[in-house]
């Protein structure tokens, strides 16, 4: 019997008693979808139903899940004492596609060690194609442009305004092509055929073709290519299909409602039309940080057809019951009373239910008390100076606690953490960039490198070597000592004197001896032959000096990974760029030491962040972000009309720029021209604004989600605010934030 | 010496493999002898597993030959590739046997060439050449590249050739030079190379033209050759099967030249050599021919078991070698478990009664799973470690991946000199690109011929220098290049020594200031005319300044070799280039440079087999491995988590299978074929490797690649299943 078997909720054990077909799942935020579903795994394998070769598919929607899954089940086997590790595959779908693509690299137009084209690449090659386009299309924007002649360079120079927005469009304009399996020829052909000209069209595909070019050049493909690819494969080859449908006879899909129209044509593909698909998701909880071509309505769709079972996991345990009524009201609110009907149908049923009596996840103990609305209208600096004293309260009384603040914005999440810093409380900012552990290691290479470029630079040397020692950072005595060593070197005036001396002239001797321990001596020249070896290695290649230098700083098995894995990414940038000169490669390795380069590392937070793993800690993350996760109090900030719209008059939406005219948003305008080509439909001809509108509904009900996701991540404690913002037009709260207000005043 | 054994004893098995030394006195196995003892003038056709001394006995065949009076220039030995030929040429190196002719050691490749060198003169006019009164050029795989590049290049840019493939522009040139090879090699026309891989494609309709591509590509390169008088590869042996092996003249030649044939590892060669072969058989007094069981692993090559196989059928006598020298019973376990586990997989189950504890006695896998890349790494060299402090030697552990990067094999190779283990790894050189010698010369080289305008950056200039001045650190390197180089200068770019201030001379010190006035100097003065070629400066530049005292390769062989081996690709470049693309402002020496930076050229050569001896750890591919023939004590798998270990090679403008001459026509190759081929390579690749390890095998592998993703291939499958069916033995017993 396998652990908590016998403790199984109603609505679980309908679920775990699936034998085959298809079956879909709605479930509610805290509800365990996670574990019922490695649970279903590792029941299927132990019943026998899958042969030696075969495994069940499991596919998730982000690496953080992966490792939670593969942990799950293994544990499980072990305790049926099955081998762990085998008859199950836990895959992203980049992962699947990625495996998929390998079985037949031909098809796909690859070769069999083709390069996979991670998203910093990717994105500087698109930066550097939009700001080609720009400069070759000066005049082109002039037409959409609001502005005085003076604000023009400010426009087009200033990365932020104009080309960081056809980036933006360039990215969903690939996107979407990509997702609709349209290379930039195809689109030309589409588009040579109509009378009518679609300027943006024309824009998307110029640089979509600078980009494909770029990919071409480097024998890569990015992450979008590899799904398309994969589809195109199994599309190709009926064997390959079936082939896949013998080794994987079971599927079982997470977070379904980020499902997008690849994903789900590739696994009903592998499923089949009588398959065994098993697909749990919460349609309200699809939230997006940026264009994507993910929708919840496929899994909706999916739970309408006759064939598949639907079943619904409603109760969870996280949340007090308060703040379960408060998730649910926001559900019945938008359902039935939010003024714009078009945003009626962000939310759906089922509304969470607390789980029943002797459940081992018993919801926490009621506290109607500990949910704040903070009515008070506060500038930006003002709500981070409340939120930090609240949180510092909070911390001095349950320093055992978890607790996150949540922003809509990266950005805004920054301003917190300055405020963090500042006032010394102990945070944890891994969910808005790369993690700190994967910072602090690339920085630690690059300080290196860093030096290396400018080698007779002490004051380098000297950075260099309290990087050699940052080990012993934590140990005070050590730290001091290695702080006078690195002030001693700071003050070596000439470097060659000291790391290559020579007969006449020898730093270390010149240095005054009854003024220093021999153990000083003894550092400075350790110091001195791990900083010879690295001169001496400075003409291998970028992976093997990456190596070389990561073996005198790193002992930690993920830090190591995180060195090959980097090395093997200079490799590959040093193939793409062949003038590239170690400053380059600093310069690369620095962006992402300092979050210019989002960057997936090894570290625990970058596997599986666990935020039960900082109690006492501040954990900053943005509401994506902050999916999946759970704490014990939880501030969600900056709730205002900007960030939440509601469809007013006098509500602004970020994806419409103060430069562009009409209140229109290019993005969704690329977006819309595109799809008019693709859908070549006469009566529904792309009209210019539509999609800004449409654009505007979308945002208004995606925000709805995600204050929805923000509210059902807190356990106990649950404290709201907004700001004014710093625009001449000032914020007011978000409609559904006072609304929210407004019950649980009522309530009390 | 009194002879031990031969039989299968696990701890004795090294010894006796010891003793296969060509030239010591060593134990013959009865069927050795008894293969020995057929008259010199036999035709014999020996076949067997890899392990059973089929190579011994040639050399000693080769021994008895010799014996018998027939002189040694009268004996071909021939091979699909030089280095297979090594074990003979270290026989006849031996003084013991008072040799004084060599035998001929040949290939396919070497005996078109030769014979085409020979009979130029009568047989260019129906080459199809433009010029037949002109020599021809020989192509090497570098130049053939380069003229592809030359070819391809502009329709790629210009007419959207190969748009559909993403796919390194290098790979392109390659895999079609691969093509016509193989439409060569087996022996159908070029001009059928698209078709054939169209009618056999499965996927995307819009895919197809890349074949068609393909194929005007190979037309193109075709008739530029011919326009050139430039023979590459598929030129010389189609040349050879069309117009010398039919003449008499060039048969009457060659069947009297050579009257005695040797054939090793013949599954590793090619139809139209094996159909050669056939012909000439009759003509020779006495052949041994030796096929190795269960191998062909040169098939992406064109290699073609059943052809050569087919040899048999035209000797006097076909032996059989059964008696494994090599394997402990663990490994011959393990064997049978592979190919237990792949008949499975094909639906062909066998009976098979799997010995856990035997097993176990010769397969080693990690007791906690590793995670990362690294700790597979670290991992590999404890266990390397614990082997070599209880006594074996590192001579006798192999360390093998599909590919050895150079990140793994750098990972290794770190690993183990921290812990003091002689290494050495058999891998193709880096590309000339990243070679540090040869950037050094380039760069100087650049330097002194300006009017290139291709002046190096400042750093590239200071780490050259800091290789070739001897004293010259990294710091001093920049403080010098800092003062003394001007890379926007139109002129010579590099001043005197004393432009830098005196403080800056004082701190660089003045004995290193002299030899780099006396490089400048040099740099300076000695070029530059039209007739002086590039390989001629650098070598006079490496013979008269940097190789003398007080010069970073003074006495430095392995950089002395790096730069030999630059000299010969440049000279190489410019014989097959030289009068070809005439232009005015072409510089061949330009030239060579910007295709070494772009890839195009990489020289890349693989180390003579002298290091084999070494008795150190080697780091290794698993095909070189094989190709080597060189059994191990102990061999370590690594990264067996890997595809790269069964995926096809050179995909997607070229195929093996396809392309063979057993291929049917109109057939599709779909996923199926596609899985069975995978099956059939690892069965062949690990059978093959397994064949030539005596007692242990070690599997490294990680839960995650060195990028970070899963790693769990067919290999590790097969294995799990392995171990899944012993431990099912054990419960059933």
């Amino acid at each position: 019997m396998i652990e908590g078997y016998n403790k199984l909720r109603p609505s679980q054990e309908l679920i775990l008693g699936y034998q085959n077909g298809k079956m879909g799942i709605s479930a509610v935020p805290g509800s365990g979808k996670t574990w019922t579903l490695s649970y279903l795994a590792g029941k299927l394998i132990q019943s026998g139903v899958i042969n030696p070769d075969q495994e069940i598919l499991i596919v998730t929607l982000v690496n953080a899940a992966v490792d939670n899954f593969s942990a799950r089940i293994s544990s499980q086997l072990q305790v049926e004492n099955l081998l762990p590790g085998y008859g199950y595959r836990v895959r992203t779908l980049h992962g699947l596609a990625n495996d998929i693509v390998h079985e037949r690299p031909d098809l796909a137009g690859l070769t069999n060690q083709f390069q996979i084209i991670d998203d910093v690449e990717s994105k500087r090659i698109k930066q550097d194609a939009a700001q080609d386009w720009l400069a070759a299309h000066q005049d082109f924007f002039e037409p959409y442009l609001m502005v005085e002649d003076h604000q023009k360079k400010n426009v087009f120079e200033n990365k932020n305004n104009l080309p960081l927005m056809i980036e933006s469009m360039a990215t969903a304009f690939i996107r979407l092509a990509k997702d609709r399996r349209l290379m930039p020829d195809s689109i030309r052909s589409i588009q040579s055929k109509l009378q009518i000209p679609l300027p943006l069209v024309e824009m998307g595909t110029e640089i979509y073709q600078s980009y494909q070019e770029a990919l071409n050049y480097r024998g890569g493909v990015d992450f979008d290519d590899l799904i398309r690819l994969a589809l195109k494969c199994l599309r190709s080859d009926p064997s390959l299909v079936n082939l896949l449908r013998e080794r994987w006879p079971y599927i079982l899909e997470d977070e379904a409602q980020d499902s997008s129209h690849l994903q789900q044509e590739i696994l009903s593909l592998l499923a089949g039309e009588n398959g065994n698909w098993v697909r749990v998701g919460d349609p309200n909880q699809a939230i997006y940080e940026s264009f994507t071509t993910a929708s919840p309505r496929y899994l909706l769709d999916f739970l309408k057809q006759p064939e598949v079972e639907g079943r619904t996991l409603p109760e969870s345990g996280r949340s007090t019951l308060s703040i379960i009524d408060l998730a649910n009201e926001l559900i019945n609110w938008t359902q039935n009373h939010h003024p714009k009907s078009f945003a009626r149908s962000a939310l759906t049923p089922p509304l969470i239910q607390p789980t029943p009596p002797n459940d081992p996840q018993p919801n926490p103990a009621d506290c109607p008390s500990c949910i704040r609305f903070v009515e008070r209208a506060m500038t930006p600096e003002q709500e981070v100076h409340f939120v930090l004293n609240e949180v510092e309260n909070f911390l001095l009384e349950h320093p055992d606690k978890t607790l996150a603040i949540l922003s809509p914005r990266n950005s805004r999440g920054f301003k917190f953490v300055d405020g963090l810093k500042r006032r010394k409380i102990p945070y944890v900012d891994s969910l808005l960039q790369s993690t700190n552990a994967t910072r602090l290691s690339t920085g630690a290479i690059a300080n290196i490198l860093n030096y290396l470029t400018d080698p007779k630079s002490s004051r380098k040397l000297s950075a260099a070597y309290r990087v050699w020692r940052r080990s012993e950072r934590e140990d005070q005595e050590k730290w001091a000592f290695h702080k006078t060593i690195s002030d001693l070197i700071r003050k070596c005036e000439r470097v060659e004197d000291y790391l290559w001396p020579t007969i006449q002239r020898d730093w270390l001797e010149s240095l005054e001896t009854d003024h220093f321990e021999p153990v000083v001596f003894e550092e400075l020249v350790a110091f001195r032959e791990v900083v010879q070896s690295w001169h001496n290695t400075i003409f291998l290649p970028i992976d093997q000096l990456l190596l070389t230098i990561s073996q005198n700083l790193f002992l930690d098995p993920a830090e190591l990974a995180l060195a090959h894995k980097l090395s093997s990414m200079m490799r590959q940038y040093s193939n793409a760029h062949p003038d590239w000169r170690l400053p380059e490669f600093t310069e690369e390795l620095k962006n992402i030491a300092k979050n210019q380069r989002k960057y997936l590392g090894f570290s625990q937070d970058d596997t599986a962040f666990d935020p039960d793993r900082y109690p006492g800690q501040v954990i900053v993350a943005t509401m994506h972000k902050a999916k999946g996760l759970e704490w014990d109090a939880v501030f969600l900030t900056s709730l205002n009309n900007y960030n939440f719209p509601s469809g007013h008059e006098y509500d602004q939406y970020q994806p419409e720029k103060w430069y562009i005219k009409d209140h229109l948003n290019m993005e969704a305008e690329c977006i819309s021209q595109l799809s008019t080509l693709i859908e070549d439909h006469p009566i529904d001809w792309y009209q210019p604004g539509k999609a800004s509108i449409e654009g505007r509904q979308e945002f208004i009900r995606e925000r709805l989600r995600l204050f929805y996701v923000g509210i059902t991540r807190a356990r106990n404690w649950l404290t709201a605010t907004w700001n004014t913002g710093r625009g001449l037009n000032k914020n007011v709260p978000a409609l559904p934030f006072l609304e929210l207000l407004n019950y649980l005043e009522n309530k009390a | 010496m009194r002879c031990e054994s031969y039989a299968i004893i696990p701890e004795k098995a090294p010894l006796i493999a010891q003793h296969i030394e060509y030239n010591t006195i060593m134990c013959l196995t009865p069927e050795q002898q008894s293969l020995l003892e057929n008259p010199h003038t036999s035709k014999i056709f020996l076949h067997g597993l890899a392990g059973t001394g089929k190579t011994t006995a040639g050399v000693k065949w080769l021994k008895k030959l010799l014996k018998s009076g027939i002189p040694a220039h009268q004996i071909m030995v021939f091979v699909p590739q030089r280095a297979l030929s090594l074990p003979y040429q270290a026989f006849m190196r031996d003084d013991l046997f008072q040799v004084h002719s060599l035998i001929n050691t040949m290939t396919l490749g070497s005996l078109a060439r030769r014979t085409i060198d020979l009979f130029w003169p009568m047989i260019s006019p129906d080459t199809g050449v433009s010029l037949p009164n002109q020599p021809p050029h020989f192509l090497t795989l570098e130049t053939a590249q380069y003229y592809m590049a030359h070819i391809v290049r502009p329709l790629m840019d210009e007419e959207g050739f190969f748009d559909n493939l993403t796919i390194n522009r290098n790979r392109i040139y390659s895999q079609i030079l691969d093509n016509l090879n193989k439409s060569a090699l087996v022996g159908f026309s070029h001009q059928e190379i698209g078709d054939r891989l169209k009618t056999a494609w499965i996927g995307d309709i819009a895919q197809i033209n890349v074949y068609d591509d393909v194929q005007a590509c190979a037309n193109r390169f075709r008739v530029f050759c011919l326009e050139h008088n430039l023979l590459d590869f598929s030129l010389q042996v189609e040349i050879f099967l069309r117009l010398l092996w039919p003449s008499p003249l060039c048969r009457d030649h060659l069947t009297r030249s050579y009257r005695h044939l040797i054939v090793d590892n013949v599954e590793e060669d090619t139809p139209v050599t094996h159909d050669i072969l056939s012909e000439w058989l009759p003509e020779f007094d006495s052949a041994l021919i030796i096929f190795d069981n269960e191998a062909g692993y040169r098939y992406f090559l064109g290699a073609d078991v059943q052809s050569a196989f087919s040899l048999s059928g035209q000797c006097d006598t076909v032996v059989e070698f059964t008696m494994n020298l090599v394997n402990a019973p663990g490994i011959i376990q393990i064997k049978s478990g592979v190919r237990h586990a792949i008949a499975q997989l094909e639906g062909k189950p066998q009976e098979n009664k799997p010995d856990l504890h035997l097993l176990q006695s010769s397969l080693v896998i990690p007791q906690e799973t590793n995670k990362y890349f690294p700790d597979m790494i670290r991992w590999v060299a404890n266990q390397i470690n614990i082997l070599v402090k209880d006594g074996v030697s590192p001579g006798e552990i192999v360390v093998l991946a599909p590919f050895m990067p150079d990140v793994l094999r750098f990972g290794i190779a770190n690993q183990l000199d921290e812990f003091g283990i002689p290494h050495f790894s058999h891998r193709p050189s880096r590309a000339l690109r990243d070679e540090p010698a040869t950037k050094a010369m380039l760069t100087l080289a650049s330097t002194a011929f300006s009017a290139w305008k291709m002046l190096p950056k400042r750093i590239n200039i200071a780490f050259a220098l800091m290789q070739v001045i001897d004293g010259l650190d990294l710091v001093r390197a920049q403080l010098l290049t800092a003062y003394v180089y001007n890379e926007n200068t139109e002129g010579f770019p590099l001043q005197p020594f004393d432009a830098a201030p005196i403080d800056i001379r004082d701190r660089i010190t003045y004995r290193v200031g002299a030899r780099y006035d006396l490089l400048q100097n040099w740099l300076k003065t000695s070029h530059i005319s039209e007739s002086n070629t590039l390989d001629f400066f650098l070598s006079r530049m490496f013979g008269e300044v940097l190789s003398q005292p007080g010069f970073g390769f003074h006495n430095d062989l392995n950089s002395a070799n790096t730069i030999a081996n630059l000299i010969e690709s440049i000279q190489k470049f410019r014989w097959a280039v030289g009068d070809q693309i005439p232009n005015e402002t072409f510089s061949i020496g330009k030239e060579y440079i910007q295709m070494v930076q772009d890839g195009v050229i990489a020289a890349q050569y693989v180390r003579t087999s002298e290091e084999l001896s070494n008795d150190a750890v080697f780091l290794s591919p698993a095909y070189t491995f094989l190709i080597s023939n060189h059994p191990v004590d102990v061999q370590f798998w690594l990264d067996v988590g890997s595809p790269s270990w069964y995926q096809r090679l050179e995909q997607p403008l070229t195929h093996p299978y396809v392309l063979s001459r057993h291929w049917k026509y109109g057939d599709v190759w779909d996923a199926e074929k596609e899985l069975y081929a995978a099956q059939e390579t690892l069965r062949r690749l690990s059978i093959g490797l397994l064949n030539r390890c005596r007692n242990k095998v070690y599997l490294g592998m990680s839960e995650l690649d060195v990028r970070g993703y899963d790693n769990r291939g067919l290999l590790v499958r097969i294995f799990q299943h392995i171990l899944q069916r012993a431990q099912q033995q054990v419960q059933n017993d």
